[in-house]
């Protein structure tokens, strides 16, 4: 059930990013994507009565440590990428005065 | 709103072709990467918390190449953020903030207590839950609490970076250092049948190089949003 | 000790732009040009070891148990690709190589994406190839928005939302690998996954792993982002963008596609081809109806890919080898057009090619490549472009649907390269010559090259792939026939129909496509193919 639900956040953000009018909105849809993406990797190894990957005597039933080595790069990545982008959205303010998808393409031919 | 009705109902497929391929997961699911990680884990590491062997000594090739986008995205926000003339609806919020009494009585309070939590992090990440990345981003937030405290008291961003770059040189070298002593590349310098002891003092040193790392980053970032360019 | 070769192919460059960025002397920047001649020394040095030896061609990185640590591989494949590369950026150094205070920076990214790129096509490992498709996407981004001025920045941030979707939906491809085979190591998906090839979700994990390589590759509907990068662009830029950086997309296709669940695993042959062929035909009715030069080229690009996919979704066989020669020689005479242009757009001022005329006699060494390169595209016997296309051509030569489909992009080919060639002709023009004649090294290198290529296929064929390519001929009757016909058609063409804009023409070229429709056009392919892979096939 788990992964399912994680699956219907990424669609959530897709549907987001297709009718979203503002260059920030699109931005926070990119992030909801990211982080249901996060959480469906997790999800699928995740198991009732499973510990945390910190062992302290040899031999007790952990959970698979590899996912969230996976996801500590994947959060870095994911900051990054956002940063990057609402710098571009800061100095496309400057430049042309509104955030809007429409506005800012009206003058290309 | 045809649009949005035809949106719905393509996302609704999808989801529908993605739950009838679940429902046969459960009986292909493998657990050969838990059962290796969780039985060689400790005696080949030499670290308690299984995830921080992963990243520093299983996959360190990726840990580099993470604290390559931090340095990437780094030099990219200041690139990007410097001023040209051609510019017509730029204002600075710098000019006009005032803070508030409250928040710079418990930002001094909370400032040194958030950086030895965040250097306790740093330091014990391969013990307990924690680690470079994680402790690094405590570190950050506390060294970004200053500017609470005092908003003209910021950051020389340009020797920030230049810091940076020599923490990743000193990263490639470290993890180069293994070629001499074990004959393999990117993973622990101490040979594999040492004492468990000694093997982590190669994972503390290099938590504290990428802690140090990251928490630059994120200040360099965070201060050129603020100045915007300035 | 040559084992660790690979290790120094992607850390040179690396180390290399890191001191161009810490020690600012002007002096220091000559230092890119000792790292390509120590690269091509070490490429040579590499292929020699491994054609004696080949059980070097692994590196596991640590020593650990080869299922669960990251390992490094190198063949045919992967090896074309670094020459190719290593080539591309030494000519594209030749060409922009200034040593301004400005450049500094410029040069610092453009030397870490080498490394990262040479990484890239190296690496055998699921996650660490996510890692670098993202580290690519942040490098571009930053040296697209490099101008700071608005269109470069819209250009840059488009770009970088639409590729980063697509990563993310390679990632839950990897995802769902992981937890059904319990590694993320190529080798060893490559040998197992037929065990559980045919449930439905390993097919999911399939189809979102084709969805993420195609919005790098620049596919039917996810082409949107390239014409906008390459109008902001700077010229080198451009050069590498349309030759290397779009077949990265098809490297990562060709290892998902082809190298790890197998060609014949679901039968996705006909689909491909069809996305493919629509990709050509979309490019080159788009570049028949653009006035700037820079945007031909553009579109162009992505026209020339859907004819490499439409080689490559075969998986074997000439037509397989045809999609991969024809990805070589589309680096080399793209990036040819491409750094000829750019010196054209610097001479004249101005990018329109109706306001372009006369640069045959004002500017003759630069004509005469500009001529080779357009030869070579449009598939003119004794230059390369003729040999990948005719390959092409041989899995469906008795097919005649699909030879209709070949024959009408090769006639748009031609007639909107003869609306290029049309700044040739006129009367000298007065000009201010520029003062770098390395630049005219590479031109010259790069069209040369095109030529040999194009008369020494047979020997070159046995050498690289073992692979016997006297299916085409040099002096075949019925080809210079096809391409004089071709001329022909295309002249009568462009003579009354194309020259005279009319209004279909301008209604096409100023149509855009705005972000959301982006996204609602990816949603659709992926409804598309899940409906072609679970229901039809």
């Amino acid at each position: 059930m788990n992964p399912i639900l994680s699956f219907i956040v990424i669609l959530i953000g897709i549907y987001g990013l297709a009718i979203s009018k503002n260059i920030i909105k699109s931005v926070f849809c990119i992030t909801i994507v990211e982080a249901g993406t996060i959480l469906l990797f997790l999800n699928f190894g995740a198991y009732e009565g499973g510990l945390i990957p910190i062992l302290t005597s040899l031999g007790l039933d952990v959970v698979d440590p590899l996912p969230q080595a996976l996801m500590i790069t994947t959060i870095v990545i994911g900051s990054t990428i956002t940063s990057l982008a609402l710098m571009l959205c800061i100095k496309i303010f400057h430049h042309y005065g509104s955030i809007e998808w429409k506005v800012i393409f009206k003058g290309d031919k | 709103m045809i649009k949005k009705i035809s949106l719905i109902l393509l996302l609704l497929f999808i989801l529908f072709v993605f739950i009838t391929s679940m429902s046969s997961f459960s009986d292909i699911y493998n657990n050969a990467g838990k059962i290796f990680f969780s039985q060689n884990g400790y005696t080949d590491t030499g670290s308690v918390n299984l995830v921080t062997g992963i990243y520093l000594d299983y996959r360190l090739f990726d840990s580099l190449f993470e604290a390559a986008i931090l340095l990437i995205a780094v030099s990219g926000v200041m690139l990007i953020s410097e001023h040209t003339i051609d510019e017509k609806n730029a204002t600075f919020m710098i000019d006009k903030q005032k803070t508030p009494e409250l928040f710079v009585t418990f930002s001094r309070i909370l400032y040194p207590i958030m950086l030895l939590f965040g250097i306790y992090v740093i330091v014990n990440g391969h013990l307990s839950p924690g680690g470079g990345f994680q402790g690094g981003a405590i570190v950050a937030t506390a060294i970004l609490i200053l500017y609470y405290i005092d908003i003209r008291k910021t950051v020389d961003v340009h020797r920030v970076l230049t810091i940076e770059k020599f923490l990743f040189l000193g990263l490639v070298v470290i993890s180069s250092l293994s070629f001499f002593t074990r004959g393999e590349l990117f993973t622990n310098f101490i040979p594999l049948d040492a004492n468990i002891e000694y093997k982590a003092i190669f994972l503390t040193s290099m938590n504290i190089l990428i802690g140090a790392k990251v928490a630059l980053g994120l200040v360099a970032i965070f201060t050129a949003f603020l100045k915007e360019g300035r | 000790m040559a084992k660790f070769i690979p290790i120094l192919f992607i850390f040179v460059p690396i180390i290399s732009a890191v001191i161009i960025y810490l020690i600012k002397n002007k002096a220091i920047t000559n230092i890119v040009f000792l790292t390509q001649i120590i690269l091509i020394f070490l490429l040579g040095y590499y292929a020699y070891e491994l054609s004696r030896d080949p059980s070097i061609s692994i590196i596991i990185l640590g020593g650990w148990n080869e299922k669960f640590a990251i390992s490094l591989r190198n063949d045919t494949l992967s090896l074309l690709f670094v020459g190719l590369t290593i080539f591309m950026w030494t000519m594209v150094l030749f060409y922009t190589f200034k040593t301004n205070s400005k450049y500094h920076k410029y040069l610092f990214f453009l030397m870490f994406l080498e490394g990262i790129f040479l990484a890239f096509l190296q690496t055998n490992d699921l996650f660490n190839l996510f890692v670098f498709l993202e580290l690519i996407t942040v490098l571009i981004t930053i040296l697209l928005s490099f101008k700071k001025n608005g269109p470069s920045l819209k250009a840059a941030i488009y770009y970088l939302l639409l590729n980063t979707l697509g990563a993310m939906f390679f990632l839950i491809g990897i995802i769902i690998l992981y937890y059904t085979y319990g590694s993320i190591n190529m080798t060893y998906l490559a040998e197992n996954i037929s065990t559980h090839a045919q449930k439905p979700i390993i097919k999911f994990a399939y189809m979102m792993m084709i969805a993420g390589a195609s919005v790098k590759a620049a596919l039917f509907p996810l082409y949107t982002w390239l014409p906008r990068a390459h109008g902001v662009a700077y010229t080198s830029l451009s050069a590498l963008l349309s030759g290397l950086l779009v077949k990265g997309g098809l490297y990562l296709f060709i290892r998902v596609h082809i190298y790890m669940f197998g060609y014949q695993t679901y039968q996705m042959t006909e689909v491909l081809f069809y996305i493919g062929a629509i990709t050509a035909l979309v490019g080159v009715v788009l570049a028949l109806s653009q006035k700037d030069l820079k945007q031909v080229l553009a579109h162009h690009t992505i026209s020339q890919v859907g004819i490499m996919m439409m080689g490559l979704s075969y998986g074997y066989g000439l037509s397989y080898y045809g999609g991969l020669f024809h990805l070589v020689n589309h680096a080399l005479f793209k990036s040819l057009l491409f750094l000829c242009a750019g010196l054209i757009i610097y001479e004249y001022k101005t990018k329109k090619i109706y306001a372009i005329r006369g640069v045959f006699k004002s500017m003759p060494l630069t004509s005469i490549f500009l001529i080779i390169g357009m030869l070579a595209i449009s598939g003119a016997p004794f230059f390369n472009g003729y040999v990948s296309k005719t390959l092409v051509k041989y899995s469906f030569k008795d097919v005649p649907l699909k030879m209709f489909l070949f024959t009408l992009i090769n006639i748009g080919t031609v007639t909107s390269f003869l609306k290029f060639s049309q700044i040739l002709f006129g009367d000298r023009v007065k000009l201010e010559k520029r003062k770098d004649s390395k630049q005219f090294i590479s031109i010259i290198t790069i069209g040369l090259l095109c030529i040999v290529i194009g008369l020494f296929y047979k020997e070159l064929g046995m050498f690289i792939f073992n692979i016997d390519f006297s299916y085409v001929k040099l002096f075949d009757f019925r080809a210079w026939l096809d391409y004089l016909i071709y001329i022909a058609i295309g002249y009568v063409l462009y003579k009354y129909y194309i020259s005279k804009d009319y209004k279909p023409i301008r209604q096409i070229r100023e149509y855009q496509i705005t972000f959301e429709t982006a996204n609602y056009l990816f949603i659709f392919y992926i409804a598309f193919l899940s409906l072609m892979m679970y229901y039809i096939l």
